[in-house]
C-alpha cells in the first residue's frame, strides 16, 4: 500500500493506494500517529484504494474518534467496493463520506 | 733459479728425514736440477724475487710427481747487498698437520653433535612447554566443550605469547557466549512450547465455548441447522452461537471480531457471553445489541470492534426478528427458489461507539425456507493471486443444491472455497451457519 500525505497548514490530505488490510493497516496507523497532531481538517482520498479489511476499519475508526475531538475528518472519492464495506459495517453512520 | 720465467731451479741441498715425519719423500742429490712443475710455484718464486715478499706458502694436495701431499714454505735468502739470491724452502707433509688437527676436529665434531642434541632437547622441551601444551589445553577444552556444552575453567593467560593467549581468550569468550546462547535458546524453546500448549488449550476452550454437537436439538422437528467455525490460526475472532431462549424462541448469533489470533479470541469470548447472557434475559435483538455495544465500549482501550448478526426465531410462527451490527448480509432461500442476499438494515459494528442504536427488522420464514449467515472469511477467501472468492461464487455454491440439508449446504460452500483458493493459506477465520425452517409438523 502507498500512503501519500499532503499537509497544508492545519489541513492534511492522505491518499491511499492499494490494499488496506492486516499487513498494511499498522503502516497507516503509524503514519496517522505521526501527523495528526495539530491537524483540524483531515481528508482521506480513497480513489485508488482497492480493498479494506476490518483492521483497516479499525484505523479509520481511531482516526475518526481523534479527529472528531480536534476538528473533522472526511473521505473523498470512495469507490463502490469500499463503499459497500462501509455500508455493511455501518461505518456510513459515523463517517463523513463525500 | 732460472730468473727468466722461473721455469727451472737447482736444488742446492735437500735433506730428507723420513724417519721423523714418516713420509715417503725422495731425497735429491746435490745440485739436482728441476723444472718448476706448477704455475703456483712460479708465481710464488716471482713474488719473492721481484716483489720483495718475505714469505710465501704453497699447499700441494694433489702432486704430479708422486710425492705425498705437502706444504712448502719459502723465504728469501739475501746477500750482503740485500738482493735475493736464493730461496730457502721448507716442506712438511700435510698428513702431519692432518694428524695434529684430527683430535681437535674430533673434539669439535663431538662438541657440535652434543650441543646439537642438547639444544634439540631444550628446544623440544621449550616448544612443548610454550606451544604444544597450551595448544593441547585449548584443543582439549574445545573437545570437552563440544561434548558437555558447559563453561569450563577460564583458560586465561595460558601463554606469554600473544597469539596463544588470544586464541585461549577467544575460546573463553566463545564458551561464555555459547553457554548464554544455549541457555537463551532453551528458555525461548521452553517458552515457545509453553505458549504452544497454552494456545492449544485456549483453542480447545474456544471450540467448546460454542455449541458444536449436531443435530443440536434432535427433539425439535420444526427446524434444523448446522454451523461451522474454522479459525485461520489456533484461536480466532469468529463465532456463532445458538440456544433456546424459551420453548418457542431460538436465538442464532454469528459474529466476527476485527483482527485475528489471541486479541480477537479474547474479545470474541467476551462478546459471545455478553450476547447469550443478555439474550436469555429477554428483549428484542436491537435492545440486546445496544446493551452489548455499550458494555464493549466501556472497556475497549484496544479499540477493537465486532460485527454481529443476531436473529431470534419464533418457532411456532416462523417470524424471525433480527438486528445486524455491521455484519455481512444474510442469504435467504425461499422455498422452491434460490439463495439471495437480504439487504437488511445495518447498524454500526459493536464496540466502535457507544450509544449507537441498532436497527431491528423482521423476516417471515415459511416452511422450507433456508437462511445462511456467514463471516467475511467466506466471500473474502483469497487465492494465491489475491483474487477473492466473492459473494457471487458464494451464492452459486449455495445454489448448487438449495434443497440440501444445512450440513450439505455448508459442505458445498466449503468445497467451493477450497477449490477456489487452490491450497493458498487460509487467511481469515471462516464461519457459517445455515438454518432450515420446517414449521409445525412440516417435514421438508
Amino acid at each position: 500500500m502507498k500512503i501519500t500525505k499532503k499537509q497544508n497548514a492545519s489541513s492534511l490530505e492522505i491518499a491511499l493506494e492499494g490494499r488496506l488490510d492486516t499487513t498494511t493497516a499498522p503502516e497507516l496507523e503509524r503514519a496517522m500517529k505521526e501527523s495528526l497532531d495539530g491537524v483540524s481538517e483531515l481528508t482521506m482520498d480513497f480513489e485508488k484504494l482497492e480493498y479494506i479489511s476490518s483492521a483497516g476499519l479499525r484505523v479509520l475508526l481511531s482516526a475518526q474518534k481523534k479527529m472528531s475531538r480536534q476538528g473533522g475528518m472526511k473521505l473523498v472519492h470512495v469507490g463502490e467496493i469500499i463503499m459497500e464495506v462501509f455500508e455493511v459495517t455501518g461505518f456510513t453512520d459515523i463517517l463523513t463520506i463525500e | 733459479m732460472d730468473r727468466s720465467d722461473y721455469g727451472s731451479f737447482v736444488s742446492i741441498f735437500n735433506p730428507v728425514d723420513n724417519t721423523v715425519d714418516d713420509s715417503e719423500s725422495v731425497e735429491w742429490e746435490l745440485g739436482h736440477r728441476r723444472d718448476t712443475t706448477n704455475e703456483e710455484y712460479r708465481q710464488k718464486y716471482r713474488a719473492i724475487y721481484e716483489q720483495g715478499s718475505p714469505c710465501e706458502t704453497v699447499y700441494r694436495v694433489k702432486t704430479t710427481d708422486g710425492q705425498p701431499p705437502h706444504i712448502t714454505t719459502m723465504v728469501p735468502v739475501r746477500n750482503e747487498a740485500g738482493e735475493v739470491t736464493a730461496i730457502l724452502c721448507m716442506q712438511r707433509p700435510i698428513r702431519e698437520i692432518d694428524d695434529a688437527r684430527r683430535p681437535y676436529l674430533r673434539k669439535v665434531v663431538l662438541a657440535t653433535v652434543l650441543l646439537a642434541i642438547v639444544s634439540s632437547v631444550f628446544a623440544a622441551v621449550f616448544i612443548r612447554k610454550q606451544f604444544v601444551k597450551p595448544i593441547r589445553k585449548v584443543s582439549d577444552e574445545a573437545t570437552r566443550f563440544a561434548r558437555e556444552n558447559t563453561k569450563g575453567e577460564n583458560l586465561g593467560e595460558i601463554s606469554r605469547y600473544e597469539e596463544l593467549s588470544r586464541l585461549a581468550g577467544s575460546i573463553d569468550t566463545m564458551e561464555k557466549d555459547m553457554v548464554n546462547y544455549i541457555a537463551n535458546l532453551t528458555a525461548a524453546t521452553a517458552e515457545k512450547e509453553r505458549i504452544a500448549s497454552e494456545l492449544s488449550l485456549a483453542s480447545t476452550i474456544q471450540e467448546n465455548s460454542i455449541p458444536n454437537d449436531f443435530p443440536a436439538f434432535p427433539q425439535r422437528k420444526e427446524f434444523d441447522f448446522f454451523a461451522s467455525m474454522e479459525p485461520a490460526r489456533d484461536v480466532g475472532g469468529d463465532f456463532y452461537n445458538f440456544f433456546l431462549v424459551d420453548e418457542d424462541h431460538l436465538a442464532l448469533v454469528i459474529g466476527d471480531v476485527s483482527g485475528k489470533g489471541i486479541p480477537a479470541a479474547l474479545f470474541m469470548m467476551v462478546t459471545n457471553i455478553l450476547i447469550s447472557d443478555r439474550t436469555r434475559m429477554g428483549g428484542g435483538p436491537a435492545e440486546i445489541l445496544r446493551f452489548v455495544n455499550d458494555n464493549l465500549c466501556e472497556h475497549n482501550k484496544a479499540e477493537m470492534f465486532v460485527t454481529v448478526w443476531l436473529g431470534i426465531l419464533e418457532i411456532s410462527t416462523g417470524k424471525l426478528t433480527a438486528a445486524n451490527g455491521g455484519h455481512e448480509y444474510p442469504a435467504l432461500r425461499r422455498a422452491e427458489g434460490v439463495f439471495e442476499l437480504v439487504r437488511d438494515k445495518h447498524g454500526l459494528v459493536l464496540g466502535a461507539m457507544d450509544g449507537v442504536l441498532c436497527k431491528e427488522y423482521e423476516l417471515q420464514l415459511k416452511p422450507g425456507d433456508r437462511l445462511f449467515v456467514y463471516t467475511d472469511g467466506v466471500p473474502e477467501a483469497t487465492a494465491a493471486d489475491n483474487g477473492m472468492f466473492g459473494k457471487e461464487r458464494m451464492l452459486a455454491a449455495l445454489n448448487e443444491s438449495p434443497d440440501g440439508s444445512p450440513d450439505q449446504i455448508l459442505r458445498n460452500v466449503r468445497r467451493a472455497v477450497d477449490d477456489f483458493v487452490q491450497g493458498a493459506e487460509q487467511f481469515d477465520d471462516l464461519t457459517m451457519l445455515c438454518l432450515k425452517y420446517k414449521g409445525k409438523g412440516e417435514n421438508q
